[in-house]
C-alpha cells in the first residue's frame, strides 16, 4: 500500500511537471517568436510618423544600455496576390541592414540554403537541401538581405519585398514541418478560363500593394498602388504574422505614404496674385514659395538592448533619451508627454497574445492540478486503510507508552517520507519525459501511427522540451505536501484511537 | 545496570532490605472502588462494580475469572491504558507508590506505562515488521524519544541481548516474529515488557495461546524473574492451575471481587 501511495504522488508530480514544462515551453517559444521581429522596445508615432529619426537612432545607439536601433514604417494596406486575391496585410518598410541588427530578420528568411534537415524532416525532403537549388537559394537569401531582385527582362536590380511564408497560401506546410512550394497558382479569368500564375514568389512573383497616402497632418490623400517584386519569404514562428505581413524597403513606404523628404512651401493665399517671371519678364500667377525642407519620417524606431539588460529599465532609458531628443527638436517632433505611452516593450506589444497563452497554461495547470489533487484523497484512502490494518500495532505502541501526538507524528512522518520518495521519483520521471518528449512522441507516432503534435497544426516543429528548475522545485514541494496532507486525517484518527479497543481489534 | 528485579519504588527500598513475607510487604499499588461501564451504542454494559485490591512489592497476584468477568478491563485500568468511571460521590482511585494514577493526565499516564509497568498479552502483540531486537527495544525508543534513544541505544541493545540470552533466544535476534514459535514470541514479549525495567509486570492470559508445556515454560520464566529479583506481577487468567502458582489469587465474578486466597490474602 505505501507503494501505491508513492505511485500516486509520483504520477501526479510527473503529470504536472510535464504539463507545466511543455505549456511553459510553448509560451516561451511563442513569446520569443513574437519578439523576434520587433526588438525589445519600440518608439512609435503612427500615421504621420516623426522626423529626425536618424538623429534619435544615433542618440539611442550612443547609450551603453542599447545595442542598436532601426527605423521602420508600419502601416496597413491591401495586397493583390498573383491569383488576384486581395488581402489586408501589415506592411513594414524596413532598412534591412539595421533591421537585422535589431531583430533576427535574416534568421527568419525561409528560402535559403541549409546544411542539415530540420528536426522533423527525417527523409530530407526539404527543397532547400537539394544541391541543384543551392545556388538559387543563395540568391534568394541574398535578395532578402538587400530587399532587391534582378529583373531578368530589363537587367535592372529592383527594390523588392519579402512576404510572410503563409501569405500566398501556395506554400504547403507538411507534417515534416517544412514547406512544399507550389510552382503555380491559378487565376480565374472573367471568361471562365483558368490562367496559371507564378506560385513560387521569389522566382519572378510580384504583388500589388495599395496604401493610403497621407498629408502632413495625417489625413488620407489618395490611394497609392505599386507593384512589388518578391525577393523571398520569411517565417517568424507566429502564424498571424506570417499570414499577413510583408517587408518592403523603407524608402518605398516613405514614398508611397508621402513620408519622404519634401520641400516645404508657403502657399499663396490670394488666388489672383501675380508676379513677374524672372526669365521671360512677363507677369504670371504668383507661385508658392519654397521655405524649407520637410525631413523624411518613420512611424517607428525599434530598439535592441544589450544582453542582460532589464526590459523595463531599457524602456525608461529610451524614454529619457527621447525627452532629450524632443528638447532638441521642440515643436518638430511629438512631445515627450504624448510619447510616454508610445514607447513600449515587446511584452506590452504582445500582451494580448502572451496573456492568452498564459491563461491557457493556467487553465490547463488548474485542471491538471485538480486531477492531481485527487492524489491527496488517494493517499488519504491508502493511509486510512493502512491505519485500519495497523490498529493493533497502534494499540501496542500506546501500551508501551507512546503518546497520541507521537502516534500521529509517526504517520505524518511516514506520509512525508512517502511524499519525498514519490515526489523525487515523479520529478525525475517528469524530467526524463520532458527532455525526451520529442523522441517519445516520434516513437508513439511510429509504433501506433498516432501524431499528437502535428507541425501542420502547431506552428512549432518540435514540442518544447525544457524543464525550468524553479517549476520542478515547486512541483516537488507540492507533491510532498500532497502526501503530507493526505496523511493528516488518518494520522489524527490513529492518534484518537482508544488503545484498549485497538488492542482488541481483530 | 539495573535489572527489572532490582528496580524499586521508594517504599520498596526500606522493605527490601529485610527479608519479608508477602503479607507484611509494603503495598505498591492500591486499587479502591474501581467501576467501569462500557457503552455499546445506547446499551450500557457494566463491567466492574467497585473493585478494591492491594498489590504488594514482589508479590505475584493472579486475577482469576471467567470470560467477561472484567479481569482484563481491571488490568488495563491498573496499567493506565484505560480509565475507570468517575463518580464524584464515590471517587475511585488507584495509587501507585505515592502517585494517584486515576488523577494523572495523558502525558503522565504515557510515562507511567512506559517506565513503571510492562504489559504481556495473550497474543504477544509483537510488531510484525520489526525483528526481535527491534521489537524489544521499541519500548525504550518510546521512552527516550527519537533523539534521546540515540545516546542510549548501545546500552538498551545490550540489555535486550542480555534478556534474549536469558530467555534462550540469543540466536533469534534478527528473526521476525512470524519466524518464531508461540512460546518464543511470548518470551520476546516478556523481554519487551522488561526492557525499561518496570516495577510491575501486567500479564493478560500470558499462556492462553500456548500449549500446556510451553505455557508452563513461560510461567517458569515469570516465576524465575520474580524469584531472582522480586518483580511484582499481576497476572490475569481463567486457568485455575496457573492461578495456583501465584502468591495470591483474586477471584473476580461479574466485575466484583468475591474471594482472595493464598499467602497474605486480605
Amino acid at each position: 500500500m505505501p507503494i501505491l501511495a508513492m505511485l500516486a504522488v509520483m504520477l501526479s508530480v510527473a503529470t504536472i511537471l510535464i504539463t507545466w514544462s511543455v505549456m511553459g515551453g510553448f509560451l516561451k517559444t511563442l513569446v520569443n517568436s513574437g519578439r523576434s521581429l520587433i526588438g525589445d522596445v519600440t518608439v512609435s508615432w503612427p500615421n504621420v510618423g516623426f522626423a529626425y529619426y536618424d538623429e534619435l537612432i544615433v542618440m539611442l545607439e550612443d547609450d551603453e544600455m542599447i545595442d542598436g536601433a532601426t527605423p521602420i514604417i508600419e502601416t496597413f494596406g491591401l495586397i493583390q496576390l498573383p491569383d488576384d486575391r486581395i488581402e489586408l496585410v501589415t506592411i513594414k518598410g524596413i532598412d534591412p541592414v539595421s533591421y537585422d541588427r535589431v531583430t533576427n530578420y535574416t534568421d527568419t528568411i525561409w528560402w535559403k540554403p541549409i546544411d542539415e534537415p530540420t528536426a522533423k524532416d527525417r527523409d530530407g525532403s526539404d527543397v532547400r537541401l537539394d544541391p541543384q537549388f543551392t545556388g538559387a537559394m543563395a540568391m534568394f537569401e541574398s535578395n532578402a538581405v538587400t530587399l532587391t531582385r534582378l529583373n531578368p527582362e530589363s537587367g535592372q536590380t529592383e527594390r523588392a519585398g519579402v512576404l510572410g511564408v503563409e501569405v500566398t497560401g501556395l506554400n504547403i506546410r507538411t507534417e515534416d514541418g517544412i514547406y512544399d512550394p507550389r510552382a503555380n497558382g491559378f487565376r480565374a479569368l472573367p471568361d471562365g478560363r483558368i490562367e496559371r500564375v507564378p506560385g513560387f514568389m521569389p522566382a519572378g512573383g510580384s504583388v500589388g500593394l495599395t496604401v493610403l497616402s497621407l498629408d502632413s497632418t495625417g489625413k488620407p490623400v489618395d490611394p497609392v498602388t505599386r507593384t512589388i517584386p518578391i525577393a523571398n519569404e520569411f517565417q517568424s514562428g507566429i502564424y498571424e504574422i506570417d499570414k499577413s505581413t510583408i517587408f518592403v524597403p523603407l524608402e518605398i513606404m516613405q514614398e508611397m505614404l508621402r513620408l519622404n523628404e519634401a520641400r516645404k512651401v508657403q502657399l499663396v493665399e490670394n488666388p489672383f496674385a501675380t508676379e513677374v517671371d524672372p526669365v521671360t519678364g512677363l507677369r504670371r500667377p504668383k507661385m508658392s514659395e519654397v521655405v524649407g525642407i520637410d525631413p523624411a519620417r518613420v512611424t517607428t524606431v525599434l530598439v535592441r538592448s544589450v544582453d542582460g539588460a532589464e526590459l523595463q529599465e531599457v524602456r525608461d532609458r529610451v524614454y529619457q533619451i527621447y525627452q532629450d531628443f524632443e528638447a532638441k527638436h521642440h515643436g518638430e517632433v511629438p512631445s515627450s508627454f504624448s510619447m510616454e505611452n508610445q514607447i513600449r516593450t515587446w511584452e506590452d506589444l504582445n500582451a494580448t497574445m502572451i496573456n492568452a497563452v498564459k491563461k491557457e497554461t493556467g487553465l490547463v495547470l488548474f485542471i491538471f492540478g485538480i486531477v492531481s489533487f485527487t492524489s491527496v484523497f488517494l493517499v488519504l484512502a491508502i493511509f486510512w486503510s493502512m491505519i485500519s490494518e495497523k490498529t493493533k500495532d497502534i494499540g501496542i505502541l500506546r501500551a508501551l507508552g507512546a503518546s497520541t501526538t507521537g502516534v500521529a507524528w509517526l504517520w505524518i512522518r511516514y506520509g512525508t517520507a512517502i511524499g519525498l520518495i514519490g515526489a523525487t521519483m515523479g520529478t525525475a520521471a517528469g524530467y526524463a519525459v520532458v527532455i525526451n518528449i520529442n523522441a517519445i512522441h516520434d516513437w508513439i507516432g511510429r509504433t501506433f501511427n498516432l501524431v499528437i503534435w502535428d507541425p501542420r497544426t502547431y506552428y512549432f516543429i518540435e514540442i518544447p522540451s525544457e524543464v525550468d528548475p524553479d517549476k520542478a522545485i515547486i512541483v516537488f514541494i507540492v507533491g510532498v505536501l500532497t502526501c503530507v496532507l493526505g496523511s493528516l486525517i488518518p494520522a489524527f484518527r490513529s492518534a484518537r484511537m482508544d488503545p484498549v479497543k485497538a488492542l482488541r481489534f481483530e | 545496570m539495573m535489572t527489572p528485579q532490582s528496580k524499586q519504588t521508594p517504599q520498596s527500598k526500606q522493605t527490601s532490605q529485610n527479608r519479608q513475607t508477602p503479607q507484611n510487604r509494603q503495598p505498591i499499588l492500591q486499587v479502591k472502588g474501581i467501576r467501569k461501564t462500557y457503552h455499546l451504542g445506547r446499551v450500557k454494559v457494566p463491567v466492574l462494580h467497585g473493585v478494591d485490591m492491594t498489590v504488594r512489592h514482589k508479590e505475584w497476584i493472579t486475577i482469576l475469572g471467567a470470560s467477561g468477568s472484567g479481569k482484563s478491563t481491571l488490568m488495563h485500568i491498573i496499567g493506565g491504558l484505560d480509565r475507570p468511571d468517575k463518580y464524584p460521590e464515590d471517587p475511585a482511585s488507584i495509587v501507585y507508590g505515592d502517585r494517584v494514577i486515576t488523577d494523572m493526565g495523558a502525558a503522565a499516564l504515557n510515562a507511567y506505562r512506559s517506565t513503571e509497568v510492562g504489559f504481556v498479552f495473550q497474543f504477544y502483540h509483537l510488531l510484525p515488521e520489526l525483528d526481535i531486537l527491534q521489537n524489544i527495544c521499541i519500548g525504550s525508543m518510546i521512552r527516550y524519544g527519537r533523539f534521546g534513544y540515540r545516546s542510549k541505544r548501545k546500552g538498551v541493545e545490550a540489555r535486550a541481548k542480555e534478556l534474549l540470552d536469558r530467555f534462550g533466544l540469543s540466536d533469534r535476534i534478527k528473526h521476525r516474529p512470524a519466524e518464531l514459535s508461540g512460546g518464543e514470541r511470548q518470551r520476546v514479549a516478556i523481554a519487551r515488557a522488561l526492557i525499561n525495567e518496570p516495577a510491575i509486570l501486567l500479564a493478560d492470559e500470558p499462556t492462553g495461546n500456548l500449549d500446556l508445556k510451553t505455557g508452563e515454560s513461560i510461567l517458569d520464566v515469570l516465576a524465575e524473574l520474580r524469584e531472582s529479583g522480586g518483580l511484582t506481577m499481576v497476572m490475569v487468567t481463567h486457568d485455575e492451575r496457573i492461578a495456583a502458582r501465584a502468591d495470591r489469587v483474586i477471584r473476580l465474578i461479574d466485575g466484583r471481587v468475591v474471594e482472595q486466597t493464598g499467602v497474605g490474602s486480605v
